[in-house]
């Protein structure tokens, strides 16, 4: 690698001159890296032949043409502004190399199962013992303690371990999954702004840590309140049933006290929202929809009423919307002040105004993959802001460049790992088939 | 051990859930938040509930008292003058103010991050809002559904006969709370790094669009529109959720745990049927593997499956109420939970902070009752005696 694969300077961002050793695979720790390297934290993702990165086995491309593994669209936007390196960690010589890296490093990131980091021998003592202040991020499921540790889950499983799926669902039916592995990226935010504390409470102690993120606790605090609630109700109801309880809880688009709901536009499958609280917002929407006599009708006249007649209220909504593209009615309720949103497929959310308007959208050109938008980074600094710098790292590119300016190996070094298949120029496809 | 932002100082100008999830997590971090709440009314959050026995107290909000945990509340009223220059003192004295409002609001208010830099040149401003402090949609009124559905979720939630679905409780504002809590960390670490502050804005429709999996990247490059439709329950046989004999679990194993899927199920034979011989035989033969699954579903409980999944370490798990989670064995021996005495709500277990760090253990401490830290923080930050406090109080503003 030379420099010019650096397209845009770091020197200004929040972390510059912070290294971070990425040993994580699929969403949940990279998530969390890509938070960083979008902040100018220079991020080093690890692979070997033999254990790589699943996610670049989901390209969809017909026929696996050469090169697949360097352009799966899943892995390309989630390891954006990585360097990526090769070393097997189950070879001594390749773990020698990896502490060499912890110790020119400020934090390592890893989501094995619980037991899997110690037996690679790269636990937080085995890091400590070559860079003292070294801050360990750990991610797995279920925590490093507790009688289930050696559990294993993936983001759909944390959401049902956490209670959110018992809470989700159609009224009257069972619970829902969302449709995204949700515990990964939640998993993933929340260990980045834990590895930012430890930094901030590093330059004040010069004392590293290890930070234990179990993706099954981290998703519990989305849902506290009901957690609460739950013990609230137990404690005024004597013969208090879970499943009725939780049933009642599962009110899919509806709200515990404004009436709203998801309703059906014009087009086929498109879809605005529409919510109304306060009597203004009620009266607002019925302007809108040229019914301004609703505002007195016995049926929905006060926030009471317009719960209890919800159905009805749905059907009137619902009766102007069907005429209705779901921009055009979320704009003329908006512009009134009623909360709407069409509920966006992907293909329009790509198109979408606010989001094009905002800059979302950063085109990307990949050696191997070639050129797309993707989503820029989420954390909007105004000083300071970030940018997709550098695609993501084919697998291995950045091997020899690492090894050599980080750790000073020389060519003829460089050229005997890979002969000894501690590096790697290609994935073993039969790992993840 | 002190927990790792104890140097943190945070003003706290947002209510209902995204800004307060933000600044709950800076303050059980340990970070001295003080939570702005308008005189007499206090955070919308207050006022939503649950409460105990359905009866509404401000004090006693389940919303609340959760969203709440290890602030300083003050009460402060932000569109007198009066409060105004209040809350620019107090900004002096902090590393970050935390603001939920719309561009305009903030405009009205003069409580922009020019006005706050003219007291406090290192203070950062962050900004939690669904839509963003610029664009055509910077005025849009905003609930947990607006951010859900522009943010590409809503659509791909639920049945493929049925309307879009919006899972439990607020996801797409904790969502933005959290990116927010980790934005302002960014900043704040900046900040002391150059001495010099700046805006941390995070919008909630670009959080839920940022973490839609597969289905925008893939769309994005190969605009291939074969993943973008609802699947329900069952993204796949092996990624689903299934009823069970007291309650459902849910599955979620990858090709590499296929094996481990067949121990936990004990249907070792389909190791040699070749309708599911290999990932791609079983895409093809989804619907036959799975009523094979749920032909073991049915004959299983939630605690059942979960021991296999556990025993022979395949990704089974049980879909969890709040009774389970707070009667979790593993919980409970990693002390997820803490128990908080509230002097009006009472006892309770509320969950532990999400991420754990040993060397400075975050905590969840108390929740404050409306204006309970008034005399400290004005007396201790700004030097108001008693008597200044109660002509704030007489005019209104506190």
């Amino acid at each position: 690698m030379n420099t010019s694969d650096l397209r845009l300077p770091t020197s200004n961002l929040p972390l510059s001159g912070i290294r971070i050793l990425d040993l994580t695979m699929v969403w949940a720790g990279p998530s969390a890296t890509r938070l960083l390297a979008d902040m100018g934290a220079e991020v080093i993702k690890v692979e070997s032949a033999r254990s790589w990165d699943m996610l670049r086995s989901l390209h969809f491309l017909s026929g696996s043409p050469p090169g697949w593994y360097d352009k799966a669209a899943y892995f390309n936007h989630n390891n954006r502004n990585k360097y990526g390196i090769t070393l097997d960690l189950q070879s001594a010589r390749g773990r020698e190399l990896a502490l060499q890296l912890v110790a020119k490093s400020d934090i390592v990131f890893e989501n094995y199962r619980a037991d899997v980091i110690g037996k690679l021998g790269l636990d937080y003592p085995d890091l400590r013992a070559v860079r003292e202040d070294i801050i360990l991020v750990s991610m797995p499921s279920h925590g490093k303690s507790g009688p289930e540790k050696g559990n294993v889950a993936y983001g759909t499983n944390v959401e049902q371990l956490a209670g959110l799926a018992s809470l989700s669902g159609y009224p009257g039916m069972g619970p829902h999954k969302s449709p995204i592995a949700y515990g990964d990226p939640n998993a993933g935010a929340i260990a980045a702004a834990a590895a930012l504390a430890a930094l901030i409470r590093r330059s004040e102690t010069g004392e590293g840590q290890h930070i234990e993120v179990a993706q099954w606790e981290a998703m519990i605090g989305n849902i506290g309140e009901f957690v609460l609630a739950w013990q609230m109700y137990v404690a005024a109801t004597p013969d208090a049933d879970i499943d009725a309880w939780s049933e009642e809880q599962r009110i899919g688009n509806r709200h515990r006290s404004r009436a709203q709901g998801v309703y059906a536009c014009a087009t086929e499958d498109e879809w605005v929202t529409v919510s109304v609280g306060s009597d203004a917002e009620f009266g607002a929407m019925c302007a809108v929809i040229g019914q301004p006599e609703l505002v007195r009708d016995g049926r929905f006249a006060d926030v009471v009423s317009r719960r209890h007649n919800h159905d009805e209220f749905d059907a009137i909504v619902a009766a102007w919307t069907a005429t209705r593209s779901q921009y055009d009615a979320a704009r003329e309720l908006q512009a009134a002040g009623v909360s709407a949103a069409p509920v966006l497929k992907i293909q329009k959310l790509m198109q979408d105004d606010n989001l094009r308007a905002r800059g979302f959208w950063e085109t990307v050109a990949h050696p191997a993959a070639g050129e797309w938008d993707m989503e820029g980074p989420v954390w909007r600094m105004s000083r300071t802001p970030g940018h997709v710098r550098m695609p993501a790292p084919m697998f291995g590119q950045h091997t020899a460049w690492v090894l050599g300016e980080l750790l000073g190996l020389s060519p003829d070094e460089i050229a005997a790992l890979e002969a000894e298949g501690v590096t790697a120029r290609e994935p073993n496809a039969g790992v993840h088939s | 051990m002190t927990t790792p932002l104890s140097t943190l100082r945070i003003l706290d100008l947002t209510s209902g859930v995204s800004g307060p999830w933000c600044t709950k997590l800076l303050a059980d971090y340990g970070a001295d938040v003080i939570k702005v709440e308008r005189p007499g009314l206090g955070d919308e959050s207050r006022a939503h509930g649950p409460f105990p026995h359905g009866i509404p107290d401000r004090e006693k909000s389940a919303l609340y008292l959760w969203l709440n945990t290890s602030k300083r509340s003050i009460t402060l009223d932000i569109t007198t003058p009066t409060g105004r220059d209040l809350a620019l003192r107090l900004a002096a004295h902090c590393d970050a103010v935390v603001l939920d409002q719309r561009a305009s609001e903030l405009e009205r208010l003069r409580l922009m991050q020019d006005d706050f830099a003219a007291v406090n040149p290192r203070i950062v401003t962050t900004s939690v809002t669904a839509f963003g402090q610029s664009g055509p949609y910077a005025e849009w009124s905003e609930t947990n559904l607006t951010s859900y559905a522009t943010g590409g979720q809503h659509y791909l939630t639920g049945d493929a006969d049925r309307e879009p679905l919006q899972n439990g409780g607020y996801q797409a504002l904790y969502q933005a709370g959290t990116w927010a809590f980790g934005a302002t960390l960014a900043a704040v670490w900046d900040a002391r790094k150059t001495g010099v502050g700046q805006q941390a804005e995070v919008a909630g429709q670009e959080v839920m669009a940022a973490i839609l999996e597969i289905y925008l990247p893939d769309f994005a490059y190969r605009k291939a529109e074969t993943l973008l439709s609802r699947r329900g329950n069952m993204s796949t046989a092996v990624v689903g959720i299934y009823p069970v004999i007291d309650g459902h679990i849910g599955i979620h194993a990858m090709p590499k745990n296929w094996p481990q899927l067949l121990d936990a199920l004990d249907m070792h034979w389909m190791a040699e049927d070749e309708r599911f011989v290999d990932n791609r035989a079983r895409l093809r033969n989804d619907d036959d593997l799975m009523a094979q699954m749920y032909i073991w579903t049915a004959g299983v409980t939630k605690a059942e499956a979960y021991e296999r999944g556990g025993r022979f370490r395949a990704p089974i798990s049980p879909v969890n109420t709040m009774a389970d989670l707070l009667a979790s064995k593993h919980l409970a021996e990693r002390e997820s939970f803490r128990q908080i005495d509230h002097p009006a709500a009472g006892t309770m277990r509320y969950p532990g902070p999400p991420a754990r760090m040993p060397a400075s253990p975050p905590e969840v401490r108390l929740t404050p009752t409306l204006g309970q830290h008034n005399a400290e923080v004005y007396g201790d930050l700004l030097g108001h005696s008693p008597r200044d406090l109660s002509l704030l109080s007489a005019a209104g503003v506190i």
